[in-house]
C-alpha cells in the first residue's frame, strides 16, 4: 500500500517536472514543424488563420514548383558549399591548429585559443557588416589594391617622363601616355591626343609629383570587386567568413579532447620508438574519432543556420547568386507578395533534411562510438 | 610528459633542423590566423573614431583626430537605449528559464523512474540537431496565430524552448552523475521530490548549470533571425535588430556604422574577456555530443 502510494507520488512528481519544459518544446519545435506541413499543402494566403478567409487543401503544387525552381537548387548548392566548406575546412583546420597547441609546438596555448575563438562570441550581424565593407569597393582591400596599382602607375609614368625628359606636353608625349593607359584611358577623352596635350599644358611650371599625381588619379584603375558579384566566386566571401568564425570552435573542440587522451600511452609509444606520424594515426586520430564524427555532425547542422550571416553580409545577392535556403524561404514569405504554401514547402524540406542527419549521427555513433568515453 | 624530456628524445631520433622547422611552421600558421582575427576588429575599433570623411581618405591608419561623435549619433539613431535594456531581458530571462526547465526535466530523467523517461528523453535529443531557424515561416505564423507577435513572452518562449535540447540532454548526463545514495536517504527522512530538488540537485548542479548559461548567453545575446519575424516594434527590439538598421542606407555613413558595430561587439568581448576560461570548457562539453 505504501509502496503504491510512493510510486505514485514519484510519477507525479516525474511529469510535473517534465511536462513544463516538454509543452514549450512542443510549442517551438513540433507544432511549427506540423504547421508547416499542413500549410505547404494548403492554398493559405496570409491573414486571420481561423475566422478569416477561408483556406483549404490543395494538394502539392508548392512542392513542384519548389522542385522546378532554379534558385531552389542554387539555394540548395549554397548550402551544400557551407557544409563542405564545414566538414572539409573548418574541421581539418580547426584540427591542425589544436595539434600545434596540444603536441606543445606553439607556447602560451591559452593565448593562442583565446584569440582563434574570438570571432565565435561577436554577434553575427557585427560579422556580416564588418567583412562586407571589408570586401567592398571601400575597404581596406579595395584601399590597398588601389594604393599598389598607384605606385606601380606613377613609377611607369616616371620612367616615361625620365626617358623622354620631362612633361613637356607634347604630342608625342601624350601618345606615349595613352599608349600606357590602355583603351580605357583613352575612353575618357572624345579626342585622347590633343586634349591630354592640353591637359599637360595646364600643369606647366607645377613640381612633377603634382602632374603624376594629376595623372594618376586620372587613369589609374581602381580597384573594385565585381568578380565577387560573378556566379561562381560571390559564395567565395560568405564561405571564408565562415571558416573565419567558426574555426575556433573546433579547436576549442579537438584541443579539449586531445587532452582527455591519456598522455602515458603516448610517452610509452614515444619511448618505443614511434614517430610523430605513426602516434598521430595509431593513437590521436582513433581516440577522437567520435569527436571527429560529431563535430562534421555539428558542422553540417550548423550551415543550415547561417541565415543571419548571409542576411547581413550579402543580403543573398548580388541578383540571388548567395541565396541560401533560409534567405530563399524568407524572401518567399515576407518580400513581396507572400507564399506562404512554398515557405513552409521550404522549410519542411530543411527539416528532412535535419533529421536525415539525425539519423546519420545515429548511425555514425553505432559504427564509431565506443572508441570515447 | 615535460617540454625538456620530448627534446631530448626527439633530438635522438628525429633531426634538430626539422623540429625547429615544425615549430617554425606552427609559429607562422598561427600568427596568420591571429593576425586574420584580430586586424578586422581592431580595423573596425579604430575607424570607429574617425569620421566619414577622415575614412575614406585613411583606411588603414591611426584616427588624426579621435571622434567620439560617432558613437553619440549611432547610440541616438540605433535607439540603444532603448535595446540595450531588451538585450538584457531576453538573455537573462531566457537562460534563468532554460537552466530551470533542464535541471528540472533533468533531475526527473536522471534519478525518478518512470517507463516515459526513454520516449521523452529521446524527444528532446531530436531536438539538439533542429535549428529553429529552419522554423523561420511558421514559428511566425504560429505566433500569430496564438495572438504573441510583437511580445517579449513569444521571444522569451521561443529562446528556451530552442535552448532546452542541448540544457536537458547536459543537465541529465549530470545529474545522472550525483550519488543516487543522496537522493534515496533524503527520501527516507521523507523528503518531497521538491524539496529534494530544492536543496540538493539545485545546489549540487552548480557546475553544470554555469556550462549551460555559458552556451546560451553569447547565442541569445547575438540572435537576429528569430527576433526579427517574432518582433517589429523598436520597444521590444534586440540589439542585434539595431545594429542591422545601420546596413541599408545608412551602411554608407561608415563612422556611425563602425561606432554602432563596436557597441554591438563590446558587451560580448567583455564578458568573453571575463569568463574565457569557462566559455571555452562550457563549449567542448555542450558540443561533443549530437
Amino acid at each position: 500500500m505504501k509502496k503504491a502510494s510512493h510510486y505514485r507520488e514519484e510519477t507525479r512528481a516525474f511529469w510535473t517536472m517534465v511536462l513544463p519544459g516538454f509543452i514549450v518544446y512542443i510549442v517551438v519545435m513540433a507544432f511549427p514543424i506540423i504547421l508547416s506541413a499542413v500549410l505547404s499543402v494548403s492554398n493559405y494566403s496570409g491573414g486571420k488563420m481561423f475566422g478569416g478567409e477561408s483556406w483549404g487543401f490543395q494538394g502539392f503544387q508548392a512542392y513542384t514548383s519548389l522542385f522546378t525552381d532554379p534558385w531552389f537548387w542554387n539555394a540548395l548548392k549554397n548550402n551544400m558549399y557551407i557544409v563542405l566548406i564545414s566538414v572539409f575546412g573548418q574541421l581539418p583546420l580547426g584540427f591542425i591548429l589544436a595539434y600545434f597547441i596540444y603536441a606543445k609546438l606553439v607556447k602560451a596555448p591559452d593565448f593562442w585559443q583565446g584569440i582563434l575563438y574570438l570571432p565565435n562570441i561577436i554577434s553575427v550581424i557585427v560579422v556580416g557588416l564588418l567583412w562586407q565593407t571589408i570586401f567592398s569597393p571601400h575597404g581596406p582591400i579595395a584601399e590597398v589594391m588601389n594604393t599598389m596599382t598607384r605606385t606601380r602607375f606613377q613609377s611607369q609614368l616616371r620612367e616615361l617622363f625620365a626617358s623622354s625628359g620631362g612633361y613637356a606636353p607634347t604630342k608625342e608625349i601624350a601618345t606615349r601616355i595613352l599608349q600606357m593607359v590602355g583603351a580605357e584611358g583613352r575612353a575618357l577623352f572624345s579626342n585622347p591626343v590633343e586634349e591630354l596635350t592640353e591637359l599637360l599644358a595646364s600643369y606647366n611650371g607645377q613640381p612633377l609629383q603634382e602632374v603624376l599625381d594629376g595623372l594618376t588619379n586620372l587613369f589609374a584603375p581602381r580597384w573594385s570587386p565585381t568578380f565577387l558579384s560573378q556566379n561562381n566566386v560571390a559564395m567565395l566571401p560568405v564561405l571564408f567568413v565562415i571558416l573565419w568564425m567558426y574555426t575556433g570552435m573546433y579547436l576549442v573542440l579537438f584541443l579539449a579532447n586531445m587532452q582527455k587522451i591519456d598522455s602515458q600511452i603516448i610517452e610509452a609509444a614515444r619511448i618505443d620508438g614511434a614517430t610523430e606520424g605513426q602516434v598521430m594515426r595509431h593513437i590521436i586520430l582513433p581516440s577522437l574519432s567520435g569527436t571527429i564524427v560529431n563535430s562534421a555532425i555539428l558542422a553540417i547542422s550548423g550551415s543550415l543556420s547561417s541565415f543571419s550571416l548571409v542576411f547581413s553580409m550579402t543580403g543573398g545577392g548580388p541578383s540571388r547568386v548567395t541565396e541560401i535556403l533560409a534567405i530563399y524561404m524568407y524572401n518567399k514569405a515576407f518580400l513581396g507578395r507572400p507564399n506562404f504554401p512554398l515557405a513552409n514547402a521550404i522549410s519542411l524540406v530543411m527539416v528532412l533534411i535535419s533529421f536525415v542527419l539525425i539519423l546519420l549521427t545515429k548511425m555514425a555513433e553505432r559504427r564509431f562510438g565506443g572508441t570515447e568515453e | 610528459m615535460t617540454q625538456k624530456k620530448r627534446d631530448r628524445e626527439k633530438k635522438s631520433k628525429v633531426k634538430k633542423p626539422m623540429s625547429f622547422l615544425s615549430r617554425f611552421l606552427a609559429y607562422l600558421i598561427m600568427i596568420v590566423f591571429a593576425f586574420m582575427t584580430i586586424y578586422p576588429i581592431a580595423w573596425l575599433i579604430m575607424n570607429s573614431f574617425k569620421s566619414t570623411r577622415e575614412f575614406q581618405i585613411n583606411q588603414l591608419g591611426l584616427p588624426k583626430v579621435f571622434t567620439f561623435s560617432n558613437y553619440v549619433e549611432a547610440w541616438k539613431m540605433g535607439d540603444f537605449a532603448l535595446l540595450f535594456p531588451n538585450s538584457l531581458i531576453y538573455t537573462i530571462g531566457a537562460t534563468v528559464g532554460i537552466i530551470f526547465l533542464s535541471l528540472l526535466a533533468g533531475f526527473a530523467f536522471g534519478k525518478l523512474h518512470s517507463r516515459a523517461t526513454g520516449p521523452m528523453y529521446g524527444s528532446f535529443m531530436i531536438g539538439i540537431l533542429l535549428t529553429t531557424q529552419t522554423l523561420m515561416i511558421p514559428l511566425f505564423l504560429e505566433v500569430n496565430l496564438f495572438g504573441i507577435y510583437n511580445t517579449r513572452f513569444a521571444v522569451l518562449l521561443v529562446y528556451i524552448g530552442a535552448g532546452l535540447p542541448i540544457g536537458i540532454y547536459l543537465a541529465t548526463e549530470y545529474i545522472r552523475s550525483i550519488p543516487t545514495a543522496l537522493v534515496e536517504s533524503a527520501r527516507i527522512d521523507g523528503a518531497a521530490f521538491f524539496t529534494i530538488f530544492r536543496k540538493i540537485i539545485v545546489p549540487m548542479s552548480k557546475p553544470v548549470s554555469t556550462t549551460i548559461a555559458i552556451l546560451n548567453i553569447s547565442n541569445i545575446w547575438n540572435e537576429f533571425a528569430i527576433i526579427n519575424i517574432l518582433v517589429s516594434k523598436t520597444e521590444l527590439k534586440s540589439l542585434p535588430l539595431g545594429i542591422y538598421k545601420f546596413s541599408g542606407s545608412l551602411s554608407t555613413d561608415y563612422g556611425k556604422q563602425f561606432a554602432a558595430l563596436t557597441i554591438g561587439m563590446v558587451p560580448m568581448l567583455v564578458f568573453y574577456i571575463i569568463f574565457r576560461k569557462q566559455i571555452t570548457k562550457g563549449v567542448a562539453a555542450g558540443a561533443v555530443k549530437g
